[in-house]
């Protein structure tokens, strides 16, 4: 942010401004720029998704648009999905309707703000940016909550149903296997989590203590749940629910929640860049000619492939199951994690 | 709520828990399209939440009255038909007709003829129960073993191309015989090939990615547990009546063609997960099943007699003589019968298909309830059934 | 167990229900009276020298213009002719309807068929739905496709065919309709619309706007 005022600043006659307008600019350029990354970034998930499941299953993925790779499959998809027909149900909830895919979007939108993508470069410099983060994106469950049941569909009403109780469920283990984190650092702001990992991969919170490994691992199941994607693919189950919360969508307003979905898949996998792995940090001295934004970004699509992995291999566990392992494994266990590193702390004297 | 709840007394949603507020069930369309019902099988069902509490099967949609065209075309040519009822293994399909008009006839069948008919009957059983493990997989969420048996049934179809020429509907056993003989090329070399692999490698991979997964496990374990009697009494045949312990198949039990003369063995669900009559054994039948019909296919080859592979006389108009008779054998999904009535003609005067998907998916009436819906359509994977069979 | 003695057992319990015993022919089946039918089967299943626990199939005919003497001289098929017109035929039905259970038994590994025949102008059965939970459907299957009416069937409703659908179709005399829920079927041009939205009476209850309900009580 203040990379950027100082940009603007360079320009003649900018010197001018009050300081209200200065920060509406900047904070439009911003979000300009956060929204064309995302979209970026969901375009070539896309792609990568295909092409990784592709892998996986012995085939190639897509291979003709674009020559190489069918690289521009996904572009031709968003062009082919802009131009579909925008249908709203008859018996639809109109307002509900039309707004649900815009919260959805929004709710990863704004979680994207406290990113910190290389050193002081972050869109919004929180104090409490790690809680922002979560706070923001459990929006989403509102989003899709309002999709289920203004679509007048019985089977978006289930997907909406399970997707509302699978990510709020989910969320408490997700926060709660970052405290271990924050304990560590003495700060919920994202940047100086990162500052706190400097130093090589000994450092990363993951190999802080056994108690943080166990931390990433439910961090990283949970993540899944919370993005909805298999195998805890609840809301959208294609095998049962048709396509659960989305099903009466078509066009643009399904590319909202498609966008949504991936962008959140790269936002989960840079948050836990971001508290377990290090960062913007590389994990050996020998890398760190590499600009950090960089680091930061292919440690994310690591993460991200390792998503896609877990998606493709595994079955989809059943409703009560998901919610099984969420209340009576993942939270005792992410809290015996918070403890465990609490005393941790303390007997290896890193308490702050 | 409990299940047996559902089963014994009225619903949880039927009565006022809160007062002044009203609940009732939910009538739920699933279907006839929708991707877990493998095809155009429609399922009403009344459900209190995510648990089933009535489900009503609603199908027709694939009807085309194929009785009646039965005894509209000679018997000849109601072989393209009998293509069409499980288009999954309609070699087996062709075998139960050409073996019901046969036994009407009194028709022998040349040894060849048989063995022949053998091995792609269980070319044809093997890539009905790969599309089985899929889209079985598939229902519950594992979308790479669909791929994988794709594949592997790619190669099947490509091995029936090679010896009848269609790639899905071959029409390729007449009554007295088969249509063509064994394709001159390594054609039977390559059969043992393929079948090697399967056995050697696929399963493993199968078994790996899928029926032993945790998660896998953990869906259909203890679900929809058809119990023998059930099974029984319900007429379901096949993999579904051996998923629940009982060791019947018709190759072994009611011997037709030449089954009798090879060593293969009935895999029945033993309930190693779970309860026996669960999904996972209905699952775990079938991939058992495909072990066995390599052995069939390896015996049957490495015997192929030399001879005729279509008894002569009968390559002009076929006529059976008066009289009726009700033939089965053992197709991918089940018993499928025909009792055939001649009158003497050319055509049947009548001819009733008994197919397995049909008395197979009668038993979701009553094992369906009080499942959940994610259960309901495991319910529906482990029966495997085929539409145009049900529908006919 | 041999079939003679299957069908002796039974003629012994039912007395002059059983009508007849025929093992000539590729198949040996046994003909009942088909009021008693209910009976035979019940005791067919629950007699322990014969415990057939399966109904393999159950097969409903029209044995109209069924020539014995083996000479193939059935009724002709009614289909359409070339111009797409639904084919006609002064031909007479007369012949009786008739019910073929082909049973099973897991235990005893013995097969038997049954039969029964109905007169055209009283086709009714009574259903043996109770006895072999199986036979639900192919009872349901025989009433669909041949009119047979099953008496004591729990919910004998058309299973293949739509609800509404007019006639039997594997009965020899049926006649194709030249149309379906306004859709042609005599090969006549339709339009561009092929599926013309039927007229349905509004349901009153459903036209109020979601959530305007007022809570009962």
């Amino acid at each position: 942010m203040q990379i950027l005022t100082d940009l603007i600043l360079k320009i003649p006659g900018a010197d001018g401004m009050s300081d209200l307008v200065m920060h509406i600019i900047c904070a439009a350029i911003m979000a300009t720029l956060m929204f064309i990354v995302m979209a970026l970034c969901a375009l070539i998930f896309t792609w990568m998704e295909r092409k990784v499941a592709g892998f996986l299953q012995s085939r190639y993925g897509p291979m003709r648009t674009g020559r190489w790779h069918g690289w521009a499959q996904a572009i031709a998809d968003m062009l082919k999905i802009l131009a579909k027909e925008d249908i709203i149900p008859r018996d639809a909830d109109r307002g509900l309707y039309v707004f649900a895919p815009i919260l959805v979007m929004l709710g990863s939108l704004l979680a994207w703000a406290a990113i910190p993508w290389a050193p002081g470069f972050v869109a919004a410099d929180l104090d409490l940016g790690l809680m922002y983060i979560f706070a923001v994106s459990s929006m989403a469950v509102v989003g899709i909550l309002m999709a289920g049941w203004a679509s007048n569909n019985k089977w978006a009403l289930y997907g909406a149903a399970r997707g509302a109780a699978q990510m709020i469920s989910y969320e408490v283990p997700l926060a709660l296997a970052t405290i271990p984190v924050v304990m560590y650092t003495g700060s919920l702001n994202t940047q100086d989590i990162v500052i706190a990992q400097q130093g090589g991969m000994l450092n990363w919170f993951i190999f802080r203590d056994p108690f943080l490994f166990v931390a990433f691992f439910m961090y990283f199941i949970a993540g899944i749940a919370e993005t909805n994607r298999g195998p805890f693919d609840m809301p959208e189950t294609e095998s049962e629910l048709v396509a659960g919360y989305h099903t009466e969508y078509t066009g643009m307003r399904f590319a909202f929640f498609f966008l949504a979905e991936y962008a959140n898949l790269f936002l989960i996998a840079l948050i836990a860049v971001m508290i377990f792995l290090g960062g913007w940090w590389a994990p050996i001295p020998f890398l760190d000619f590499l600009p950090p934004a960089l680091t930061f970004i292919i440690k994310g699509v690591m993460m991200v492939f390792l998503n896609m992995w877990v998606r493709w291999t595994l079955p989809r566990v059943r409703v009560d199951q998901l919610m099984h392992l969420c209340w009576k494994v993942m939270i005792p266990v992410t809290l015996i994690c918070v403890i465990g590193s609490g005393i941790w702390m303390m007997v290896s004297g890193q308490a702050g | 709520m409990a299940i047996e709840n559902i089963k014994t007394s009225k619903g949880w949603a039927d009565q006022d828990h809160v007062p002044g507020l009203k609940s009732e069930l939910l009538e739920l369309n699933m279907g006839p399209q929708h991707p877990a019902t493998h095809g155009v099988l429609r399922l009403v069902l009344l459900t209190d939440g995510e648990v089933v509490y009535k489900v009503t099967p609603v199908m027709g949609y694939l009807h085309r009255c194929a009785e009646k065209i039965a005894e509209g075309v000679n018997y000849k040519q109601w072989v393209v038909y009998t293509d069409r009822f499980d288009y999954l293994s309609p070699m087996t399909c062709n075998h139960a007709y050409v073996t019901a008009l046969e036994k009407v006839m009194q028709q022998e069948v040349p040894e060849r003829a048989e063995h022949i008919r053998i091995v792609v009957s269980e070319l044809s059983r093997m890539a009905s129960h790969l599309i089985a493990l899929a889209t079985f997989g598939l229902d519950m969420g594992a979308w790479t073993p669909l791929l994988y048996c794709f594949r592997e049934r790619e190669v099947i179809l490509d091995l029936l191309e090679r010896i009848s020429g269609g790639r899905m509907l071959y029409n390729y056993m007449v009554p007295g015989g088969v249509r063509y003989d064994v394709p001159k090329d390594n054609w039977a070399s390559d059969v043992i090939d393929f079948i090697t692999m399967i056995e050697n490698k696929k399963l493993k991979d199968y078994n790996e990615l899928l029926s032993f997964n945790k998660i896998f496990i953990g869906r259909l374990a203890n679900v929809a547990v058809i119990d023998p009697q059930t099974a029984i009494d319900y007429g379901c045949t096949g993999p579904v009546l051996r998923g629940s312990g009982v060791k019947f198949d018709c190759r072994k039990d009611d011997p037709y063609s030449l089954y009798h003369k090879f060593d293969f063995e009935i895999p029945v669900g033993m309930g190693e997960k779970g309860t026996v009559g669960d999904c996972w054994d209905r699952y775990m039948v079938r991939v058992r099943e495909i072990e066995q019909s390599c052995r069939i296919i390896r015996q049957a080859l490495e015997s192929l007699p030399d001879g005729p592979y279509q008894a002569i006389e009968l390559k002009k108009i076929v006529k059976a003589p008066a009289g009726a008779a009700y033939s089965r054998v053992e197709s991918a999904k089940g018993e499928l019968g025909h009792y055939i009535i001649a009158d003497g003609g050319q055509t049947a005067f009548r001819n009733k298909v008994r197919s397995p998907s049909f008395c197979n998916l009668q038993v979701m009436e009553k094992v369906g309830v009080g499942l959940m819906i994610s259960d309901l359509v495991a319910l529906i994977g482990s029966l495997d059934i085929v539409l145009g069979e049900i529908d006919r | 167990m041999d079939q003679k003695e299957i069908y002796q057992l039974m003629a012994e319990k039912l007395g002059t229900a059983a009508l007849g015993f025929s093992d000539e022919g590729v198949e040996a089946c046994a003909d009942v009276a088909p009021e008693r039918i209910a009976e035979a089967c019940l005791f067919l299943r629950d007699d322990e020298r014969l415990a057939f626990n399966q109904l393999m199939c159950l097969s409903g005919i029209d044995w109209d213009g069924y020539d014995e003497n083996g000479k193939g001289k059935s009724v002709k098929i009614l289909g359409y002719a070339e111009d797409g017109q639904p084919e006609t035929s002064d031909h007479v039905s007369e012949g009786d309807f008739g019910v073929v259970y082909s049973l099973y038994s897991h235990s005893k590994l013995h097969k038997f068929t049954v039969r029964v025949r109905v007169s055209r102008d009283k086709a009714a059965v009574p259903s043996v739905a109770q006895v072999w939970s199986t036979a639900d459907w192919h009872e349901r299957e025989a009433w669909d496709l041949l009119g047979i009416s099953f008496e004591g069937h729990p919910n004998l409703r058309r299973i293949l065919l739509e609800e509404h659908w007019v006639g039997h179709p594997l009965r020899k005399d049926y006649q194709m309709p030249d149309s379906w829920d306004n859709v042609p079927l005599n090969g006549q041009p339709y339009g561009n619309n092929p599926f013309p939205t039927p007229e349905v009476t509004p349901d009153p209850t459903l036209d109020q706007p979601a959530g305007d309900d007022p809570v009962e009580g």
